[in-house]
């Protein structure tokens, strides 16, 4: 209970400080006046009576400090007082707080940034009933995609056959335009099989998932809708369950709401509907492949056993059906993996340049704590000399570097908010679509016990190098220059500094080699000044090919007449866009391909002048008129010169017949003319062979709008869609954007990192250069005399200049070449970002060290030109 | 050195409680000549150290303090025992004595143990 009572007296003495010294005072005193009245009473002489009262007491100081140690936490008090001293420290030296906050701030910052990021993209379990049981089976095409769509008839098979499965289901993706009767708009639509949902594991937060029976061809349409498309434009009221909407033109009864923050795949997605495959017909004929599969392992099944089975039903398969499936294999593929695998690298690069940032702030801070503290050994000597306790210096010490830590932590953690909004918007689009990232608190908490334990750390060392004692020779020493341990462990410090910069360097380098790289790449189109759109026409309201053709023969001749406009026409996907139609052809003339050995190409349908809009040259031959395009024209093709080179090299290409397999029916045409390349997906692959269609003899009702224009593309923004909705106010116009951000997009990934890798090495650049300039600038000041005594003696300032650059030099020497061989061992990982450059780039490790060592220089200058111009006479006097 | 301050500690907190139950309401500077009477003048008491220990037990609650008027008319701060420091003092006591008793057991000629 004494223990107890102890305590809260003793923390209740934290008040009333004034009142308690008072007392204590009186106390002593009158204790002092009755002594002095005994020794006076028994015979002394008054000043003898007062020397043995003092004499008896002992230390008076003494006693109070123990009392008021006594009466209250006297920790907390002086650690108190160190924190204010620390703060008052601090800001006498604003230009040392301000660089260790920042660097602390500028790592902790982009390092919690980052690990938010990766958190949310990479760790973070999938929001689905045991997620890592869920996995993507795909077809393995013969020339090896292993991400290949499926086959409706396949994934029958393949459901029907295996026994590792628990489930598995089907869908795809589609823009599809939804309108409630007031408004229309495009929307990302996910068609789906039945039992897609319920094998995730979600529920509905309204209404009921699709029943089986819903799956079905002509069975009543129905869907299911987003939680944000419920809130944002169909009231968020329970009367939305029932109510009907109109996709693509037919009337869908919405059946439910998925809760916030549901998605599969696509976070852009707001409607889901059955797909309703047809049991009844034979998906091998006349269909190819277009699905995607994902499929649920049963409990104790790894991927490998599934992947085993698989591949046994894919040779089976191939045997029944050597036509449509030779060649053919399946991938299974954990559902994460597939949504993560493209960014993984990034991300990953970017957590361990980032890791590199923060590992410099702390030798950075650790660095000019060191330098501080050597500035202040006399300080501390004197401190420890009138009487502080070793541990109490040290404790000062602790406290200032946790200030600067904790300043440095907070601060980063705004910083890192701002860090991750403005990475959202430049990061590529397949990497932040609509993510609502969630900070992880426990991520925080460490960004703020990190720089902590770093103050604590670098606190300490010099902390310890002060209690050593060398007391004595702190309050001694005077400028006579010792470089002593402290001075070496700096000058290890910048060595590592600038061994982590070169590192980050060139990476960056690299990095950004690839992107001007990519930017040098001829794309096969002339983007500049191109505006994009596209409209979908319903089928339910555009039955027949010459509705469909004589839309947008209509819509193109108006928006050509639109002033600004200097040709315009469509495709049915734009390049670049990450996708296209790809399917089988023949050749007039030669053998049928043997199964598996099919000649593939990609397809493309357009309107007369499309090559013209786009800036696509022509090669031979003629391009397609307007004469081509009607319903009852003769087939006839155009092709790009990869097509000739892969098909027909050596041969003449035009007049030689062809039939491609796109339709129900496929009659031979004529190559009437040979355009340039485009390349595909992105930048850097290569172009593939790629067939053109005349938009009458396939008429996608789904297209994209070219528009050349002689101003700035996006002030036609409005005048085409007027002219859209006037010839059908019912029509989204949707994906509004130009050419140049369509390519621009396809090296977003690049442009991301190369962005956020030179933000990181430009920001460690400037550390290390900070690093050199402290301790050359200190070591300066603690040679003066030396270097008077050289100047008095004769040395040339050209000397002085040498002997301090050189001296700071060595050390970056050595730290650029460890930096350069961990380059070395380091850039291989850049390897799938990188492109036209090679990971060991020579131009990249030649120049990343001649920077590093200019901005050295530059650093070093500084102190080594105040070194050269001192005045001996002032240099010797100096103290 | 510093170890035998700590005993010392201990034991002036115990020496304190007892001359205060002896003699009732002391000052500071009483129970320290008390202190040094009783023991025959061979401790040697720096009288400063007396106060860091009367503060201790006063927050433990074993005596309780108020300012008074010492025989000789001067201004003082009495000290006088609780009931709990009471209690602590018999408390204390037995456990003394079993200690000295123990030490003395090692003290005592061999064949007595």
């Amino acid at each position: 209970m004494g223990t107890l009572r102890r305590f809260a007296i003793r923390l209740a003495g934290l008040f009333r400080k004034r009142r308690r010294e008072l007392e204590l005072a009186e106390e002593l005193a009158s204790h002092l006046q009755m002594h002095v009245d005994d020794n006076l009473r028994s015979g002394m002489s008054a000043a003898e009576a007062w020397r043995q009262a003092r004499l008896k007491f002992g230390g008076i100081d003494l006693a109070k400090e123990s009392v008021r140690e006594a009466s209250t936490f006297m920790t907390l008090e002086t650690t108190w007082r160190d924190l204010r001293y620390a703060v008052r420290g601090l800001r006498g030296n604003p230009g040392f707080a301000a660089a260790a906050i920042l660097s602390l701030a500028l790592g902790i910052g982009a390092s919690l940034a980052i690990f938010t990021l990766a958190d949310n993209l990479l760790l973070r379990p999938l929001p689905y009933r045991q997620p890592g049981r869920l996995m993507m089976v795909w077809e393995v095409s013969p020339p090896g995609n292993h991400r290949n769509v499926v086959s409706p008839a396949n994934y029958r098979d393949w459901k029907a056959q295996n026994k590792v499965f628990e489930s598995m289901a089907v869908f795809r993706e589609e823009p599809a335009a939804f309108t409630d009767g007031a408004r229309v708009e495009e929307l990302q639509e996910q068609l789906m099989s039945a039992d897609l949902l319920p094998m995730l594991g979600v529920q509905p937060l309204r209404g009921r998932l699709f029943t089986a029976a819903e799956d079905l061809p002509n069975a009543p349409d129905v869907a299911l809708i987003s939680y944000r498309l419920w809130q944002s434009w169909l009231g968020g009221d329970d009367g939305v369950i029932g109510h009907t909407v109109q996709v693509r033109s037919r009337p869908v009864t919405v059946i439910g709401v998925m809760p916030p923050g549901f998605y599969f795949r696509n976070r852009n997605v707001d409607l889901w509907e059955p797909m309703g495959l047809d049991p009844a017909r034979d998906y091998r004929k006349l269909a190819g492949r277009y699905l995607m599969c994902v499929a649920r392992l049963k409990p104790g099944i790894a991927r490998d056993a599934a992947q085993a089975q698989m591949t046994t039903i894919a040779r089976r398969l191939e045997t029944d059906f050597p036509v449509f499936d030779t060649g053919w294999r399946v991938n299974v593929e954990p559902l994460r993996e597939s949504l993560v695998s493209e960014v993984r690298t990034s991300i990953l690069v970017l957590l361990g340049a980032v890791g590199l940032l923060l590992a410099v702030a702390c030798v950075n801070v650790a660095n000019l704590l060191l330098a501080r503290y050597t500035s202040r050994r006399r300080e501390m000597a004197v401190r420890v000399a009138i009487g502080a306790g070793r541990g109490r210096v040290v404790r000062q010490l602790i406290t200032e570097s946790v200030t600067l830590g904790l300043a440095g932590g907070v601060l980063g953690v705004a910083l890192a908010r701002w860090i991750v909004l403005g990475l959202l918007k430049v990061a590529p689009a397949d990497l932040s679509r609509n993510i609502a990232i969630e900070v992880d608190y426990r991520i925080v908490l460490f960004a703020l016990a990190l720089p902590m334990l770093t103050g604590i750390l670098f606190g300490l060392a010099p902390g310890f190098v002060a209690g050593r004692g060398d007391l004595m020779r702190g309050l001694r020493e005077d400028s006579r220059a010792s470089v002593g341990g402290a001075g070496r462990l700096r000058a290890w410090l910048v060595a590592v500094e600038v061994a982590l910069s070169v590192v980050l360097l060139a990476g960056a380098g690299l990095l950004f080699r690839t992107l001007v790289g990519l930017q040098g790449v001829d794309p096969g189109l002339n983007p500049a000044r191109l505006l994009t759109f596209r409209v979908e026409i319903p089928r339910a309201r555009y039955r027949e090919p010459v509705q469909v053709r004589e839309f947008f023969s209509r819509a193109m001749g108006q928006i050509g007449r639109l002033p600004g406009v200097e040709a315009a026409s469509a495709v049915s996907y734009l390049p670049f866009n990450g996708m296209a139609a790809g399917t089988d052809l023949a050749i007039a003339g030669r053998p049928p391909a043997k199964p598996g050995e099919g000649l593939g190409a990609t397809i493309r349908t357009v309107m007369p002048g499309y090559f013209r809009t786009m800036g696509i040259p022509l090669k031979r031959g003629r391009v397609f008129t307007d004469a081509d395009n009607t319903l009852d024209s003769l087939y006839r093709f155009i092709v790009n010169e990869a097509f000739v080179e892969k098909y027909m090299a050596g041969e003449e290409p035009l007049g030689q017949q062809i039939s491609v397999a796109m339709d129900f029916k496929n009659p031979f045409g004529e190559i009437i003319g040979v355009v340039g390349d485009v390349k595909e997906d992105a930048l850097d692959q290569a172009p593939e062979p790629t067939v053109y269609y005349i938009h009458a003899h396939l008429a996608y009702a789904g297209m994209v709008f070219v528009l050349r224009t002689k101003v700035d593309p996006l002030s036609l923004a409005g005048p085409v869609r007027r002219v859209i909705h006037g010839i059908d106010a019912g029509l989204p116009v949707a994906q509004m954007r130009t050419m140049e951000t369509v390519v621009r997009e396809t090296f977003a990934r690049q442009t991301f990192s190369a962005l956020l890798l030179g933000g990181f090495s430009l920001v460690s650049l400037l550390l290390a250069a900070v690093g050199i300039y402290g301790v050359l600038a200190y070591s300066v000041t603690e040679r003066t005399r030396e270097i008077g005594v050289r100047v008095a003696l004769g040395a040339e300032p050209g000397r002085i200049l040498r002997l301090v650059l050189g001296s700071g030099m060595r050390v970056v020497l050595l730290g650029a070449l460890v930096g350069t061989g961990g380059a070395m061992a380091l850039t291989g990982l850049l390897k799938s970002l990188l492109y036209g450059v090679r990971a060991h780039d020579a131009v990249t490790f030649a120049a990343v060290p001649v920077v590093l060592i200019a901005v050295a220089l530059a650093a070093a200058y500084l102190p080594a030109r105040r070194a050269s111009r001192l005045a001996p006479m002032d240099a010797l006097r100096a103290e | 050195m510093d170890n035998k301050q700590d005993v010392w500690q201990g034991t002036l907190a115990l020496m304190v409680l007892r001359t205060l139950e002896a003699r009732g309401a002391m000052h500071g500077y009483g129970i320290a000549r008390r202190i040094e009477q009783v023991s025959g003048d061979r401790l040697m008491l720096n009288y400063g150290t007396l106060y860091p220990a009367l503060l201790k037990l006063e927050q433990e609650g074993y005596i309780a303090s108020e300012w008074g008027v010492s025989e000789n008319n001067r201004k003082a701060k009495f000290y006088k025992l609780t009931r709990a420091g009471r209690a602590q003092l018999k408390k204390e006591t037995r456990q003394w004595e079993e200690t000295t008793d123990i030490i003395a057991r090692f003290f005592a000629p061999e064949e007595s143990v």
